[in-house]
């Protein structure tokens, strides 16, 4: 016999409750008298505890055995039969990482899942799911123990945040589907309330933890040298930490800070004046219980030249942009874009232009024509007045927009989903989208001939959308599962993943999507080395204290299906029920009928 | 300094009243209560035959008129009374409070002692507790009233009272014999109290018992239901289902219990009285002590 909510069987230890009010009703009063010669004939001697002498009635036993069928009945117990087909789901995201004294979640996992198929013996059957990326089945066909117990010990946790999944209603659809007598779900989430066929075990307790929630290595502007960078602590414990902090490269310490993180809080660390190296890694000293959230990987910023094709009838226009210190523009015609070699542009313009598909690489469209496959233009508007625009976004910052009066533009009609950064009331002005990991912007409007200090807001805006184009070049860390955009990829250039996996690169693949594990990616493309950084994005997954529960509840059972539970609870709730009408019968009745004793005969 | 009850008017009561003894004894010296011996007071007692010496004053010469035989008329001798008081001091007796049983005991004794000592004679009070119980000097005189409250007052009730054993050691002691008064509340078991009386008898006391009860003790106002009664002194437990019957019960199991000592007490020729003590003091005193004749 099992029970689904054990923790109502902690109503047990209040049953004793019950004996106070008859303790407290046949408590005598105490009373002191000179003597007791005259009271000894008719007096009882009596016990000299604090509660006299206990005197139960039956109805007593009957409010026990009451309770007691009640307290059975909300824990839910069910007769199990074993179970000959089953579905364990590993949780294989970064917090089943923590160490439990020397061990790690996912290691007490695999334990207690080979541990429940070696319960299955010989006929028994196992499906393997994992939760992340995705809740997905790692093996194809039904395993037997001994396969499944292979497959188990295979699984490794990735540094990935808990997948959104809804599990009362997956699970559910997966025993639905798949007829499976039992699903269990090894996670270190709490278990709420229990399904009759899906079932959380739980491992590992809540911990403190500290964690690098944050790191970034940057210029403040694309005209600046200068490096720095800052990591934020977070604290997710009782009490305050005081930490060493070390921003590393190729393995070497290149300074260190020390730091005193608030419990609950979050302190920031900036790093200045280190020299530079192609990748960076910030690093708490010393251990606590999820080693994985105690370091991060940068990449650095990409130097500050930005090469630029633009693409325009005007190359006067274009050529503006060079008054940008680090930037290099070379201007081709629409007509010889198609000629032109793009691998080695950070940024393609297209002015007054656009091509048939969207570009590898990271583009700018300004006011482009209006037969594309993009974005369709609306019609010309003399004075354009701006209604709304995203804030905080790095495209709008340090913009007074009541002083960003553009005296053309042509207000944009998106064909795809993406974000509308500025918009006005005959339509968007400026539009991005994100696609394969690049960045892409569409304007209404042309900010290149007003560059300069004739119109201050949109030179700012101009600078902005070059850093914002910088950043999407790959330099700035992201997170696990975030993919690699590689832009064009020839034969043999290979991808190194932080495990030292090589990976080559098929040339029509330009993404790389797995990107499971925290560390820095080498993209090897001819002679040309680049990198990327990925890191655990998700602060809840550091949080070892308060992990959100996971209550399951019954599911509908497919036609013809069995579970491997029967389920009796609901009988104890009517006996339960017949006894309370019972009790409510009897109980005033043996009352009266005490009362009634007591007259005719002292006690 | 004498405190409430026992103000000018109270004393002066008790002065005019005169303790009564119904045996003779052998006094130390001359006082107001008869002596088994021949003497010199007015109270003319026998005649006996007329021998050479003897005072011609006394000759009864209306008899040697009559018959021509001298006879001489002889007189009983007066002397002082030696009075003896014990208070139970047992833990009964501070129930409810002391200041509602013990303290009206100590009342009794001391207007008792006051009347004694008022009359020129001599008392000495005993406290009646287990083995070690106390007693005070003799005292005689009215200026001596201060040392009796001191030591009544000073007794603090406790302990449990086999009134025979208790009795016995104090009587040990006992030189003169005289009159004595037991002052208790009498709830125990009739052989106790028997055996106490027969020890007092046995000393050829001239023996007065007064019972002291409080109010509570005579109708408890327990509410009904179960009681466990402690006893005082012995801190027994009992369980009791109190009721109208059980009250009434109780009530005469008391009078019952009270009849036993009374009428072993007029058997054995003891003045027994029984005071409540929720009755006014100089009430008992003067009204029922005489009516019982302890006073003359």
């Amino acid at each position: 016999m099992e029970f689904l909510n054990p923790t109502a069987l902690l109503g047990f230890l209040a049953l004793p409750l019950l004996l106070i009010p008859y303790l407290t009703k046949k408590r005598p009063r105490r009373l002191t008298f000179s003597s007791l010669i005259l009271f000894t004939q008719s007096g009882t001697p009596t016990s000299r505890g604090p509660w006299g002498r206990i005197h139960l009635p039956p109805v007593f036993f009957l409010q026990l055995l009451l309770l007691t069928l009640l307290i059975l009945a909300l824990s839910e117990p069910v007769f199990s039969v074993r179970p000959t087909r089953i579905a364990i789901v590993l949780d294989n995201s970064a917090s089943m990482q923590a160490l439990e004294e020397g061990k790690t979640r996912l290691t007490l996992a695999q334990q207690k899942a080979e541990s429940l198929t070696q319960e299955l013996g010989s006929p028994g059957r196992v499906d393997i799911y994992t939760t992340t990326p995705r809740l997905q089945r790692v093996n194809a066909e039904p395993l037997a123990t001994v396969q499944a117990n292979r497959v188990i010990a295979g699984i490794k946790a990735y540094d990935l945040a808990d997948a959104p999944i809804d599990y009362d209603q997956s699970l559910g659809a997966l025993a639905h589907e798949q007829n499976y007598q039992r699903i269990y779900l090894m996670t270190d989430h709490p278990a709420g309330s229990q399904g009759t066929i899906t079932r959380v075990i739980s491992v590992g307790k809540t911990q403190p933890n500290l964690a690098i929630t944050a790191f970034d290595v940057r210029r403040s502007s694309i005209a600046a040298t200068r490096l720095e960078a800052s990591a934020t602590i977070s604290n997710f414990s009782s009490r305050d930490e005081k930490l060493r902090v070390a921003l590393k490269a190729n393995g070497t310490t290149l300074t260190s800070r020390d730091v005193i993180t608030r419990a609950g809080n979050a302190a920031t660390v900036v790093f200045e004046g280190f020299a530079a190296h192609p990748t960076y890694e910030v690093e708490i000293e010393g251990a606590d219980a999820l080693p994985l959230d105690n370091r991060r990987y940068a990449v650095a910023p990409a130097s500050r030249n930005l090469r630029i094709l633009a693409i325009t009838p005007r190359p006067q226009a274009a050529a503006s942009l060079k008054s940008i210190p680090g930037v290099t523009v070379d201007v081709v015609s629409p007509a010889d874009y198609e000629k032109a070699v793009r691998r080695d542009y950070a940024l393609e313009v297209f002015h007054f232009a656009a091509p048939a598909t969207l570009p590898d690489n990271p583009s700018l469209f300004i006011l482009p024509p209006e037969r594309n496959s993009i974005v369709e233009s609306g019609a010309p508007v003399g004075t354009v007045q701006v209604s709304s625009w995203r804030e905080p976004h790095e495209l709008t910052r340090y913009i007074n927009f009541s002083l960003f009066r553009p005296t053309y533009a042509r207000p944009l009609k998106p064909k795809t989903a993406g974000d509308i950064i500025i918009d006005s009331p005959n339509g968007p002005l400026a539009f991005a989208l994100e696609h394969r990991g690049a960045h892409y912007l569409f304007l209404g409007f042309d900010p290149l001939p007003y560059l300069g200090r004739e119109n201050l807001p949109m030179s700012i805006f101009t600078l902005n959308l070059l850093d914002w184009f910088l950043d999407s070049a790959g330099t700035k860390a992201q997170g696990t599962a975030e993919p690699i955009a590689f832009g064009t990829v020839e034969a043999g250039d290979t991808l190194v993943t932080p495990a030292g996996k090589k990976i080559a690169l098929n040339g029509r693949a330009t993404v790389f999507q797995d990107t499971y594990e925290q560390g820095l990616y080498e993209w090897r493309h001819g002679r040309e080395t680049r990198w990327f950084a990925r890191n655990l994005a998700d602060e809840q997954e550091s949080d070892l204290r308060t992990p959100s529960r996971i209550d399951l509840h019954d599911i509908v059972k497919a036609p013809g299906t069995s579970s491997a539970m029967f389920t009796f609870w609901p009988y104890l709730l009517i006996a339960s029920l017949l006894l309370l009408f019972l009790e409510w019968f009897i109980s005033p009745r043996m009352r009266r009928l005490m009362v009634r004793r007591r007259t005719v005969q002292p006690a | 300094m004498l405190t409430e009850p026992f103000t000018p008017e109270f004393l002066a009561q008790l002065e005019a009243l005169r303790l009564r003894t119904r045996k003779e004894f052998l006094g130390s010296q001359t006082g107001s209560y008869s002596s088994p011996r021949r003497g010199t007071s007015l109270e003319f007692a026998d005649y006996r035959r007329y021998a050479p010496g003897d005072d011609l004053r006394y000759l009864d010469w209306g008899i040697y008129a009559r018959t021509d035989r001298l006879y001489i008329k002889v007189f009983r001798e007066e002397v002082d009374l030696f009075a003896y008081i014990f208070i139970d001091a047992s833990g009964s007796m501070a129930f409810p409070s002391p200041e509602q049983k013990f303290l009206p005991a100590t009342y009794v004794a001391l207007a008792l002692s006051y009347v004694i000592l008022a009359n020129q004679d001599h008392v000495k009070l005993h406290l009646l507790q287990d083995s070690s119980g106390r007693a005070s000097p003799f005292y005689r005189g009215r200026r001596r009233m201060t040392n009796c409250i001191e030591f009544a007052t000073s007794a603090s009730p406790a302990g449990l009272l086999q009134l025979g054993p208790s009795l016995g050691e104090h009587l040990k002691r006992l030189r003169r014999p005289g009159k004595a008064i037991v002052i208790s509340d009498f709830l125990m078991p009739a052989a106790s109290y028997q055996q106490g009386f027969n020890l007092l008898r046995a000393f050829n006391l001239d023996i007065s018992a007064i019972q002291i009860l409080s109010r509570v003790e005579v109708d408890p106002p327990f509410s009904r239901g179960r009681l466990a009664l402690v006893d005082s002194e012995t801190q027994r437990e009992i369980n009791y289902e109190w009721s109208d019957d059980s009250r009434r019960e109780y009530q005469s199991r008391l009078a019952y219990h009270n009849l036993e000592i009374r009428s072993f007490c007029h058997q054995s020729g003891i003045h027994y009285s029984l005071y409540v003590t929720d009755r006014e003091l100089s009430d008992f005193i003067f009204a029922t002590l005489p009516a019982t004749g302890l006073f003359k």
